[in-house]
Formats: C-alpha cells, structure tokens, sequence
C-alpha cells in the first residue's frame, strides 16, 4: 500500500464520482517501459541507498510528459516494498555514540587552527579513525546508514515485471482512494463469508442483507454512525485485494472529497484491477470435500445442497452453515461440519450454534457433520446442544443424513 | 426520556446494534443526566473499567509558585475541564501534575512528540514514584496512569479510553483536526486539562478545544511572564553572504523561477507561486506546463537548499562554537539533511527523528551532563524538551512559523538557578528570502520582549 500523500484521484463535481489514478490504457504503455527500467534500477542498485535509488525512478519516470510528482513518488514506495534494506538500527546508534564520544573533547573542530586548545579538521579526522581502525570514509559511510534514505537495499525479486509493478500501481491507487472512504458498500455473488471475515480481521462493522441470488454488505466503523468519518479507510482498503480475489462483485465506496463533500468510488471487476491475494479455497476441510463430492455422486431427488448458501445474522454475529439443504417445498436442513477441533473452539461453536439454533423456524432443521464418532469430551459438549449428528462414513450417504435431520424433532 | 437527553447530548440511534450512540467524551454528563431523570438503576451505569482503587502519594512534587498555584485553581474553579495557557518555561508541567496528584485517579497524558513522552515518564516517576505506562514508539504498556503521543492516542482510543479518569493535553493545540480530535471524543475521562503556550488563532480550531476539553480557565501571557520566571535574554541576528558559484547557481535557479511565473502570468495576471504546486500536479490537462512546473519547483528547493546550507554558515557556526567553547551550545536547523551536515562537519551528536528511544535518551543526558559539547537538532526538540542548563542556541534557517519561533525560544529561556541570560543567534543567508522570513519571526510577541531588553 502507498501512503495517503501519494494518492491521485480526479474528482467529477458533476456526477460526484471520484476516480483514482490508473495506469492501463493504450497510451500508458509507455510506463510498461519505464516501469522496466525503474526495476532495473533497483536490480542493479543492491548495496545503494534508499535516497540514490528514489533519483534513478524519478529519472526514469520524470521524463514522461504528465507524470506527476506523487505517481513517481508512489512508485517508489512500491518498489521499496518489494525489495528489503538493511536497517542496522542498533548498530548505527551505538557506532554514533563512539564517534561522538572520541570527538567530543576535540570540540570544537575547525578547519584551520588558531587557538592553542582547539583542533584541526583533517587531524581530529585522522584522530577518531585511527581509533576505530577505520578509513575516514568507511566512518561518514557508516555514521548515519540508518537513517531511512541512507538505509541500502539488501534484496530484490527477480521475479517483478514491469506488468505486476503496473498492477501494483493500479490496485495501490485505489487502495489509496478508500483511505478517504467514509462507508463501503459491497454486493457479492458467493463468498461473502469470505468478505465477512476480512471486514471482522479490519475491525470493521457490517449489516448484512440477502440481495437476489447473492449478498450485499454494508461496511464501515463504530463511530461512523455519529460523524462522516475516514478512521477506517485503510480498513476498506485492506480487504479490497480479497474482493479482487472473488468472482463476482461490486463496490460503491463514499469518499470524503474536497470540503468534506461526499463523493462515489465505484469498482467492479470492469476495473480489471488484480490482486495476488488467493482466492479462497474452495472448501475450509477435507471433510467438506467429502460431503460435496458424495453428494454429487448421489444426489437426492428433490433436494439440492449448496456450499455457504445462508447467511444467519443476529447484529455483528453472523453465521454461515456450511452447507444447506433445501428441498423443493423450501424445507431447509442446515449443515454444520464438526472437523478439526480444539476444547475453547468447539466451546465457542457451541455457544454459537446454540443461539442460532434455537432461532430457526418450523421449515428450518439442523444437522452436525463428523468425520469420526466423538470422544468423551466432545461427545459430552455436542450433546448439549441437541442437534442430530451424523459421523460420515462409507456405510450412510445422503439419504441417511436427510432422514436424521429430519427424524429429530 | 430519550428526547430531553438528545437535546444535552448527540444521542444518534444506530440501527447496526438497535441502540443509542454517543461519543464516549460525554459519559460523565450522560450519567448525571440519567440520575437527574431518576432512571432506574442511574447510579450503578457502569463505565468503563477504570481503575479507581489506587493512590497517588506525592513525593517530590516541587512547590508550586503563586502564578503556578493560581493555575491550578483556577482549573479546579472552573469544573476542571478546561484549558490552561501559559507561556514555554513557566513550569505548566508542575502545574499539571499537581492537579495530577488532586484528582488522585488513572490518569492519561498526551504529548506530541515522543521524547515528551519520556520525560513525562521521568517526571512521573520523580513527582510520584510511579513507573507510568507508555503507549507509543513500539511499546503498548497500558498502566493506570500511562503516557502516550497524539498520533497513538488517536489510533487506541476506542480500546483504552474508558480507562481514565483523567486526561491531561500537553500542547494541547495539537489536538484541533478531524483525526487526533478522536483522541478527546474517545475517552470518558470526566476531568480534562489541556495545556499550551499559544491558543490557536483560528477561531474554529479554537472552539473544537472548547468542546473537546474545555473552556480556557487560565491565560499567562509572555509578558507577564518574562523576567519573572524567564530569563533575560537577547537575539543576535547574523547575516551570511553566499560566495561566488553559490550567488551563481542561487541566481541561475532564480531565473528559472521567473521565467516560469511571467510564463504564467501572460495568461493569468493574478497567478501566485503557490498555484505551482497545484499546475504540477495536474499533469492531465496541460502536461507541458506541468513538465516547467516541475522544473520551476525543482528549481526553487534547489535555491532553497543554497540558502540554507551556505557554505558561510559553517564559517560563523564555527565562530560560534569557538566563542562559546565550554558552554552548552544547542544548533536548531531546517532540516535533517542540514543537522546531519553540521553533525558530519563538526562532529557533534544530531537529535532527528530517526534516533531511537536510548539514543534520545543517552543525547539529552549527555548533552545536559556535559559529555557531549554541541547538540544539533530540527524540530524533533521543538517543544518542551527541558534544557535549563542551555543559554546559548543558535537556529539555523528554519521556518516564519510563529509558534516554532516561541517554542525555539523557549526552550532557551528556561530559568537557571544562575539566572545568566540566555543568548540567541539567528543565521540567515543575506540577499535571499531567509532574510524576510527573519523579519517575519521577529514580528512576534516573543521578538518583541527582547527588544525591550536590549543586549546589555
């Protein structure tokens, strides 16, 4: 991500559109170029400071007609970050403190001597490198190569085309749009759970709602019900390459503009903006695997079961079962997998499970998945809850799982 | 009963948790209008988790002086909230800890920079005997009466602001603006002192403080604080000529500069330097004129940087390092690059913002006990650093901000139990804009005391 100061937008007071800086069209191919040339600068530049390395891109790219300050200075950012500098934090203190130290009773150092008690520069030079057994120029390079533009580069990928860099720029400069985002909106198909999770890990807060086949989420802070606030833009922008990652979505974020007047950023994958987040995995367990692929294999007349497909929420908590039963009269059998487990989350889970299920309706049943018989201790806590439970095996398949679900009562 | 509140209070409802919302800031009052409109169970709101079964026990708080004790009245009088102004070098610290040690409940301090926050830390530990928590510059250590920056303030707020009781702005100017004014709105600290040598004058930015933290329940100017509790102390402009390629280069740049602005002006008569920024920037529209932009502001950091780092100043800087051999000498400058020159050329030890927390510390320690002759610093020293043992400063450059002005000076000004006067030195490049900037700092009220105390 870049910083907010290097952030180029173009707002459309007519329309209240806001629209970040973008590098992708036919007569941007020369920054393909010059984004070439910027990361040969840094290939070529391992053992050069920060300060050196920021010159080479602004060479590179200070010579394209319109190229502003903060697009040049954005670059370097992103090419920073993919490389890594030393930074001998303690080690240059500490170095200072000794040279400091050694000159501190020759102060004051002057360049030519007139007083009996005072010290010339070439010889106090002289003086503190024959005492750390250094050249004069190994010391001035050392004294402040800790400060951030003086900081070396230590590592940089190969692997960087000019093409990711390109898209780096693009998705970093929206990214950097959101920082200023007072709300968020996001429809999507599937994977909401997906989203949700990334918005909790952002802190952030949502209202969820059932929107045709797919969800919409509102997204935003604790605060912002009381003030137009971008606290938690950068929350917005950390979860934009997540959204990238899935298939099907849109964004409508409202932007804090110029004189506090609100203004739209909308995103789509019309933008074709890339991330190299994963998408996530298609199944959270190899026991849910099972199930679809079991299911698949044979499936029941009537029914249908999809992956994800409820979405329970009661205020900030939302649950998703991991699948759902639906048959055709709209009865509906929601699919808890019990997998992997520890004692604190399978606690929590219960706790959970325990007050969405007793929300539910008459159309509405449940079923606990396992992919062993229970232990004592976890028999005893699924006990509690009073759920059906079926361990699956080779012996029942989906038949079996729809009669237990549907016997219990 | 949800009406008559929202006419106090800015009770919002918010539909997301099916409830009422307010900034934390207005717990205090929001209990007593509970209480008042007998709800049941009014008294036992609970708030926060504040950590009320503790005691301050003063140990070495240091006597408070008759202005100093009027402050702290003054605040208590005052339904302590508020702010209270005096002047850089009055001891406004003593004063807050006093009230610290009154209110005898958690209490969190925010300052602006971190080396503040250590000698708060130190002052703490003198004053009371408490190892107070510091939450900032990499460490997150939450205690009942804990240190912090701005900056961190802002960001932890909604997670420790109902801890404390009481919330003490140091600087408190610094907290007028959309971001760090969270600082103040999340915290349910029922008492709120802030501090600061100079209100702002922005009369907006002036009633958010009014809001946030209080009215202004004290007000010292410099003037009555000088000689009192200040020391005497003079200002020695010094003006420095460039040499012949300096004068060269600085006038080829400013050539470049003019052509740029006459360019502009043909086409707009009322055009201003200040519109360059915006003509860069919008590369989209006209790309040529923002390729001279550019070159133009190149340009004028280069002549910038000519005049600030003229050869010539580290001629008289070296004078002045002679003349005051022996005595603790503190070197302000525009800019690290500029620190870290003089620290290079001369070297002595460079305060920036890249030193960590046990550089700082080992700096000020030796630089006040004398291991260490010369200390160069930008602004990280800005504000209420304590140096008393200090009574030479140069400043080097530098910006026509008043408030950096007053805090420079202050720092300076700090009374020393020899009561020498301090002197200050002003190094200035001549036939160059640092001169008018000069002019401008000396406009005032901090410039003009002096001039009433001429160099005896």
């Amino acid at each position: 991500m870049i910083r907010s100061e290097h952030s180029i937008v173009t707002y459309d007071f007519v329309k209240r559109e806001v629209t970040p800086d973008r590098l992708m069209r036919v007569r941007d191919l020369v920054y393909l170029e010059a984004a070439q040339q910027c990361i040969d600068v840094y290939r070529l530049g391992l053992g050069r400071v920060r300060q050196e390395l920021h010159g080479g891109v602004e060479d590179c790219l200070g010579t394209i007609a319109g190229c502003p300050p903060r697009r040049i200075a954005a670059f370097c950012k992103l090419l920073d970050d993919a490389g890594e500098f030393a930074q001998p934090a303690g080690k240059a203190a500490s170095f200072r403190k000794r040279v400091f130290e050694l000159s501190s009773p020759l102060h004051p150092i002057v360049e030519q001597r007139e007083g009996i008690f005072e010290h010339d520069m070439q010889v106090a030079r002289q003086q503190i490198a024959n005492e750390l057994k250094l050249t004069w120029e190994q010391i001035e390079d050392r004294l402040f190569d800790d400060v951030i533009e003086l900081q070396k580069l230590r590592q940089f990928p190969d692997s960087l085309s000019p093409e990711v860099l390109l898209a780096r720029y693009n998705l970093a400069q929206t990214q950097a749009a959101l920082y200023r985002a007072s709300r968020v909106r996001v429809d999507v198909s599937t994977q909401a759970p997906f989203i949700i999770r990334q918005a909790k890990l952002a802190g952030l807060m949502h209202r969820v709602t059932r929107r045709g086949q797919g969800y919409r989420m509102v997204l935003d802070g604790p605060a912002s019900t009381l003030r137009e606030t971008s606290r938690y833009g950068v929350g917005y922008a950390t979860i934009l390459p997540s959204l990238l990652a899935c298939s099907e979505w849109s964004l409508v974020a409202e932007v804090l503009g110029p004189q506090n007047q609100s203004f739209s950023l909308k995103l789509s994958p019309e933008d074709r903006l890339s991330s190299e987040t994963a998408p996530p995995p298609e199944f959270d367990s190899e026991l849910e695997r099972n199930i679809a692929e079991r299911w698949q294999r044979e499936p029941v007349e009537g029914w249908s079961l999809e992956r994800d497909r409820e979405f329970l929420v009661q205020q900030q908590d939302v649950f998703t079962p991991d699948f759902t039963l639906q048959r055709v009269d709209g009865t509906k059998i929601y699919i808890e997998v019990v997998g992997y487990w520890t004692p604190e989350y399978l606690q929590e889970k219960q706790q959970r499970l325990k007050r969405f299920s007793n929300n539910g309706s008459d159309t509405v049943r449940w079923l606990l998945m396992l992919d062993r018989p229970p232990g004592q201790a976890k028999s005893a806590l699924l006990q509690s809850l009073n759920l059906p439970l079926v361990v699956v095996s080779k012996k029942n398949g989906p038949q079996q799982w729809i009669r237990t679900a549907l016997e219990s009562e | 009963m949800v009406q008559r509140i929202r006419s106090r209070i800015a009770l919002v409802d918010d539909p997301r948790q099916d409830c009422w919302l307010c900034d934390a800031m207005y717990a205090t009052q929001l209990r007593r209008l509970l209480s008042e409109l007998a709800v049941d169970g009014a008294n036992s709101i609970s708030c926060g988790s504040v950590d009320s079964s503790f005691a301050i026990q003063a140990k070495r708080l240091p006597r408070l002086r008759e202005d100093q004790l009027d402050a702290v009245d003054a605040f208590e009088q005052g339904g302590r909230r508020g702010l209270v102004v005096m002047p850089t070098g009055t001891g406004k610290t003593v004063v807050a800890l006093s009230i610290v040690a009154k209110a005898q409940t958690s209490t969190l301090v925010v300052v602006p920079v971190r080396d503040l926050m250590y000698q708060w830390h130190a002052k703490i530990l003198e004053a009371f005997g408490i190892d107070a928590g510091l939450i900032g510059d990499g460490v997150h250590r939450v205690s009942p009466i804990s240190i912090t920056t701005y900056d961190s303030a802002a960001i932890h707020m909604p997670r420790i602001g109902d801890r404390f009781n009481l919330i003490v702005f140091d600087e408190v100017h610094h907290l007028a603006g959309p971001w760090r004014a969270d600082a103040a709105r999340m915290s349910i600290a029922a008492t709120r002192l802030g501090l600061t040598a100079t209100l702002p004058t922005n009369t907006e930015k002036l009633a958010q403080l009014h809001c946030l933290v209080g009215e202004t329940l004290y007000q010292q100017s410099i003037d009555e604080a000088s000689g009192k509790t200040l020391a005497n102390y003079s200002i020695r402009r010094i003006a420095v000529r460039m040499d012949e390629s300096e004068t060269q280069a600085y006038r080829g740049y400013g050539k470049t500069i003019q052509q740029f602005v006459s360019l502009c002006r043909e086409e707009n008569p009322t055009f201003q330097w200040e519109e360059t920024y915006k003509l860069v920037a919008d590369a989209k529209s006209n790309p040529e004129r923002a390729m001279a932009a550019s070159a133009a502001l190149k340009a004028f950091r280069a002549k910038r940087k000519i005049e600030e780092q003229t050869r010539a100043k580290f001629r008289v800087l070296e004078d002045l390092f002679r003349l005051h051999a022996g005595s603790p000498v503190l070197v302000f400058t525009g800019s690290n690059v500029m620190a870290r020159q003089i620290s290079l050329r001369f070297l002595v030890p460079c305060l920036l913002s890249h030193c960590a927390k046990r550089e700082r510390q080992d700096l000020l320690e030796g630089f006040g006990s004398g291991r260490y002759p010369v200390l160069v610093a930008n602004r990280v020293l800005d504000e209420g650093v304590d140096l008393p043992m200090v009574k030479v400063a140069i400043v080097i450059g530098g910006m026509a901000s008043t408030r950096q002005a007053i805090q420079r000076l202050g720092r300076v000004l700090r009374r020393s139990p020899s009561g020498e006067a301090a002197q200050l030195y002003e190094i200035v490049t001549d036939d160059s804009n640092e001169v008018k900037r000069s002019r401008d700092r000396r406009r005032n009220t901090a410039y003009q005391v002096s001039k009433r105390r001429p160099e005896s």
